[in-house]
């Protein structure tokens, strides 16, 4: 069984009469133990907001998610989130909002702990240290303010914070995006060890094609509030059956100047529509180079079409 | 051969005074640009990449800010430590500059035509019917579909993309010899940022323009630089040919950021190898390589003294001990030349 | 395949980097040893190597590295002492009377004579001398001298003049400055009915200043164009009531101390310093509490609106957009009618009142505003992961990252009350006399303002003062507080 069972998800927002932005569409998607599921997409495709409905943290539309088997309310009342916040917890992308600048790391890291019952002082500060080390800081920075942390040190603590209540799925979003290059793989590399080590399950939002690909066992392309292709990641990477994974993955430039300089230009044309009110249809009809009329009346069906590969797209009907 | 030098900058400094002391934010930078050429300059964020390019615009606010030494000269003409007004009609002529959030460069309430037709009445004295229409012109060079029509909507009307090549339109409209882009596109989604550096490129051959692009995406560089400029806690640490940089990084940071980027190899399960720790603090930097503290092959001499730079090619130079005589042969080394 | 040989290369410098390379060659040699590899301490990496400051240690460091600030601070800290701790210290009573005193200029303590008078003497009348001069002289002499009589005090001064052969009464004149010519002599006091009368004592409102007298002999019909002058100091002195008022066992001839007055007299006597004082505490106690309070109800408003969010939260902001659109005044007036203060009675309560009811939208705007902002922030979402409660994400998480901007609220709007309240009393309609305050002082002095300007002036500054030291201030904090400027340094 897998551990998280997502189906029909669909989140949209209102944002006035009759209009209402449609930012996770109809997501179906099951999450096995110990995996990395890489989700993405570009600003605006929903994927955010898909890890924030999953968490509980925006309510859902309609659509139901399992963990374990267990039905996840709708909407999240605070007891709620006292019950699944030992299961399932997130990493945020940026790590300057995402410390509160009035607290010390050891208040932030030991919230959880305080919110989940009575804890000793002594004990709180043990765990603290235990997981500053484990993240790869030191005990005694436990009484500094985040401002005085750089970026990846600030992500460490996120970091700890979200595992010392000891979840078992773990949302990271986006929190490679804020760093610098040399600071990302630090993150990347704490993220996987931390990972194998406690045999936690990871959905790792990101834009960033490499760095996900590199991550990641399966791989999920969203494209406008719907997800176009999921599969084993150099399956994704490498052999993309949708035409939107192919032109996302053929733009995304190298750190090779003689591939970039002999790679000729994608040319994928126009801009991401709005994602207000969608109707039927391909979402990707518009810039796809391979668009026929069925792709703008009928909306592709979710289907397999390579082993444990699925895209939705009428080219593979 | 002689090269046709567009920009050259030398022995740049720069400091800024702050509540918590001087930051030596630039520490002797220099660099050349070449016409029709590409210039990429990579760094971390505080790395000083865009103190530099703003100190060569004039847009660094003194106070704070003050360029301590150093000189700038476009085409043999000094931009830094002359009259404000002479350095303005330099630079707004000559060139031109786009940034990473392109609503912010922007006048929320004009019309992009006027914003654009404005620069082309300032600087080189159009009518404002002629100006209207170049500017129209220079939103179709830019391919914004409908450029009429989009000429007499506001920015905010814009896409984040649209509202880029916007931007480009108005920084070429005078012609710039040299195009300074800071991060153009790390706002912009990957589809996007590929329509964009494709434009650039185009603009780049049509007009024979100079550019310089700021960024910390490698593959970005790839794509985009005939020459690379690797910095380093205010210094160029590193700075060569695109090949060079990337197929022969000299210097143990370019090596580094190579190896904390993933490879996109089927067959390759490469580690990804961090560089631990963080930059130094700019507040106190420190006297010799700024670069010791993270560098794996770190000698004492590295502590002891900054390196000067060492010639590797004809335009290769990194300033590292490692590449000294004395230095012990390493074959760590070698193997990231791969 | 692109491999360097690191040992057939040669180390050169471009001449760019010269000051480097000069640097090389001097210690060349010495530098030989050092190329192994470095042992390096643990700390090098993740060494954080600036002291660790809380928000609010920072924030004062900032602060006090602002010149306007602390210069602020101190003048706002020396005003509050004034008018707090001043009164114990300075123990005269604001409101009482002193009509010896009235409107004096600032002074610095003083001995005053117990005089009556007796002690002037009588009146000099020279039955030598006929009633009506037995010749005519044109033109008349001045008087060849002039003599103080008695001791001059503030109770009188005695002149006597010497005859002047042909006039037929004599005229005195008082000025404040030194005539220099027969237009100049002030005053005319006095001109006796006849000629034998040659001595005049003045109590006209003296006052411990210099005055010139200057005699004039008269023909009968014209003053005569001569006349002498004599400069009188008078001493400070009180009548025999007077002293006796204020302890019996005084007798005249015994002196009696004054009380310096550093900010003189109002126009009932009253010390200004001590009115500025008890003035200060109510224009510090409106200036104070009228903006807690509101600003605690603007707040909470604000809070709770932004907490909640949705349709609760639009229709609390429509109150309160309704409340801005309130006039002011109109509304001072209504509630001062409204809780039944007359002409001339004290407007502390309705002030206070309408201030509470009308200034909290603002605070309560920014306050839902930064709510709504943390809302999104990260970290309150984590917090809410976390399983924490609605009250625990307010009070540990929301309120502690908005009291930064509350305090800059705050010390803004003290001097705007301050203000208000100087303006309300201005207009008479906010603190009423007797009680002083810093407005209805400033009232009181606009009346002799070309006279004695001390009484408006000294309130008036210290209304300046205050106002523009609590704005700057607020500025500093501003700027010492501002989050945005420290996590991106």
């Amino acid at each position: 069984m897998a551990m998280i069972e997502i189906k029909n998800l669909k989140k949209y927002f209102e944002i006035g009469k009759d209009a209402k932005v449609h930012a996770v569409d109809n997501i179906s998607l099951d999450i096995q133990e110990k995996e990395i599921i890489g989700l993405v997409g570009e600003s605006g495709s929903g994927k955010s907001t898909f890890g924030r409905t999953l968490c509980g943290l925006w309510d859902k539309t309609e659509g139901e998610v399992f963990y374990r088997g267990e039905k996840l309310p709708s909407n999240y009342g605070p007891k709620d989130y006292k019950k699944f916040s030992k299961k399932i917890q997130m990493i945020f992308q940026d790590p300057y909002s995402s410390l509160n600048p009035r607290m010390t790391v050891k208040e932030i890291i030991g919230e959880g702990l305080k919110l989940h019952g009575k804890i000793t002082d002594k004990e709180l500060t043990e765990k603290v240290a235990f997981w500053l080390r484990r993240v790869g800081l030191e005990p005694d920075h436990m009484s500094r303010y985040p401002h005085e942390f750089s970026g990846g040190q600030r992500q460490r603590i996120g970091i700890a914070r979200a595992l010392i209540v000891e979840p078992d799925f773990v949302v990271c979003d986006e929190p490679i995006s804020a760093l610098d290059v040399s600071v990302q793989a630090q993150v990347v590399n704490l993220l996987e060890e931390i990972k194998n080590s406690l045999g936690l399950t990871l959905l790792f939002i990101a834009h960033d094609l490499s760095m996900v690909r590199y991550v990641s066992d399966r791989m999920a392309v969203m494209y406008l509030g719907s997800m176009v292709e999921l599969g084993p990641t150099n399956d994704v990477y490498f052999r993309p059956k949708h035409p939107y994974t192919q032109l996302l993955i053929q733009s995304n430039p190298e750190p090779d100047p003689q591939g970039e300089r002999s790679r000729a230009s994608v040319g994928i044309k126009g801009e991401i529509p709005s994602p207000i009110n969608i109707g039927e249809g391909c979402r990707f009809a518009g810039r796809c180079p391979h668009a026929t009329e069925r792709c703008q009346k009928e909306t592709p069906k979710w289907k397999e079409v390579a082993e444990k590969h699925f895209a939705a797209c009428h080219l593979y009907d | 051969m002689a090269k046709d030098i567009v920009l050259d900058v030398k022995d740049l400094k720069v400091e800024f005074d702050t509540y918590g002391g001087i930051v030596k934010a630039v520490r002797g930078v220099d660099f050349q640009v070449e016409r029709g050429k590409t210039l990429g300059i990579v760094g971390e964020s505080g790395c000083g990449k865009s103190v530099t390019m703003q100190s060569i615009m004039g847009l660094i606010p003194m106070p704070p800010g003050r360029i301590t030494s150093g000189s700038a000269k476009l085409d043999g003409l000094e931009l830094l430590n002359v009259s404000p007004e002479k350095a303005r009609s330099i630079r707004g002529k000559e060139i031109g500059m786009i940034f990473q959030d392109p609503m912010s460069s922007m006048n929320p309430t004009m019309k992009i035509g006027k914003q654009i037709a404005e620069t082309l009445i300032v600087h080189r004295g159009y009518t404002e019917e002629k100006a209207l229409n170049e500017a129209k012109r220079l939103l179709d060079r830019t391919k914004i579909p409908e450029a009429h029509k989009r000429a007499s909507q506001f920015p905010f009307e814009f896409s984040g993309g649209m509202l880029q090549r916007a931007i480009i339109a108005m920084a070429l409209a005078c012609k710039p010899k040299l195009l300074i882009a800071d991060e153009p596109t790390t706002a912009l989604d990957v589809t996007i940022q590929e329509q964009i550096l494709d434009l650039l490129k185009e603009l780049q051959t049509e007009d024979n323009m100079s550019i310089i692009m700021i960024t910390h995406d490698l593959g970005v560089v790839a794509r985009m630089a005939d020459q690379v400029s690797v910095m380093y806690a205010g210094q160029v640490i590193e700075s060569g040919s695109v090949d060079e940089i990337f197929y022969k990084s000299s210097h143990p940071y370019t090596i580094g950021l190579r190896q904390a980027m993933p490879v996109n190899d089927e067959h390759n399960s490469t580690k990804l190898i961090p560089i631990e720790g963080s930059p130094p603090d700019l507040f106190s930097p420190p006297k010799a390589c700024a670069y010791y503290a993270r560098c794996p092959y770190a000698m004492e001499v590295c502590n002891k003294q900054d390196p000067a730079y060492t010639m590797i090619g004809e335009t290769h130079r990194a300033k590292c001990w490692m590449q000294d005589s004395r230095a012990p042969k390493n074959d760590d080394l070698h193997q990231a030349h791969l | 395949m692109m491999e360097i040989e690191l040992n057939q290369k040669q180390t050169i410098s471009t001449p760019r980097s010269a000051p480097a390379m000069s640097d090389n060659n001097k210690t060349n040699d010495n530098l030989d040893s050092f190329f192994k590899p470095a042992v390096k301490e643990d700390e090098s990496l993740h060494g954080l190597s600036r002291p660790s400051l809380s928000y609010w240690q920072d924030a004062w460091i900032r602060l006090k590295k602002d010149k306007k600030a602390i210069t602020s601070l101190v003048l706002v800290s020396f005003i509050l002492a004034f008018s707090l701790l001043g009164p114990f210290v300075w123990t005269v009573d604001p409101n009482e009377q002193n009509l010896n005193m009235i409107s004096q200029g600032p002074s610095f303590g003083s001995d005053a004579l117990i005089a009556n008078r007796e002690m002037l003497g009588e009146l000099v009348v020279d039955e030598s001398i006929p009633e009506e001069p037995l010749e005519e002289v044109s033109p008349l002499e001045a008087t060849e001298s002039i003599e103080v009589l008695g001791k001059a005090s503030t109770v009188g001064v005695h002149l006597k003049w010497q005859p002047v052969p042909g006039a037929y009464n004599y005229t005195i004149y008082r000025n404040e400055i030194q005539p220099n010519n027969i237009s100049e002599l002030g005053v005319p006091l006095f001109t006796t009915e006849y000629a034998n009368e040659l001595s005049y004592i003045d109590s006209l409102q003296l006052e411990a200043i210099p005055y010139w007298y200057s005699i004039v002999a008269t023909d009968g019909i014209d003053e005569a164009m001569t006349y002498k002058t004599i400069e009188v100091t008078p001493e400070l002195a009180y009548s025999l009531d007077q002293a006796r008022a204020i302890n019996p066992d005084y007798n005249i001839g015994d002196s009696i101390s004054i009380g310096a007055h550093p900010f003189g007299t109002d126009q009932l006597g009253r010390d200004v310093m001590a009115r500025l004082m008890t003035g200060g505490r109510i224009s510090f106690f409106i200036g104070f509490f009228a903006p807690l309070l509101y600003i605690l109800f603007g707040t909470l408003y604000g809070g709770i609106a932004g907490f909640i969010g949705g349709r609760v939260d639009g229709w609390m902001m429509r109150f309160s957009d309704f409340v801005v659109a309130l006039p002011f005044l109109l509304f001072m007036i209504l509630s001062y009618i409204a809780f039944g203060a007359g002409p001339g009675e004290s407007g502390i309560v309705p002030m206070m009142a309408t201030m509470v009811a009308l200034l909290w939208p603002a605070t309560a705007r920014l306050v839902r505003g930064q709510v709504l902002q943390l809302r999104e922030e990260g970290f309150t979402q984590a917090a809410q992961l976390l399983g924490a409660s609605s009250w625990y994400i307010l009070l540990r998480h929301m309120i502690p990252n908005t009291i930064g901007v509350i305090l800059v609220t705050l010390t803004f709007a003290i001097p705007s009350a301050i203000f208000t309240e100087a303006f309300l009393s201005f207009i008479g309609m906010g603190v009423a006399p007797p009680n002083a305050s810093w407005g209805v002082m400033s009232n009181e002095g606009i009346a002799t303002m070309l006279n004695t300007p001390h009484e408006l002036i000294f309130p008036a500054i210290f209304i300046s003062l205050t106002v523009l030291s609590f704005n700057l201030l607020g500025d500093g904090l501003r700027d010492a507080l501002d989050a945005r400027m420290r996590s991106r340094e």
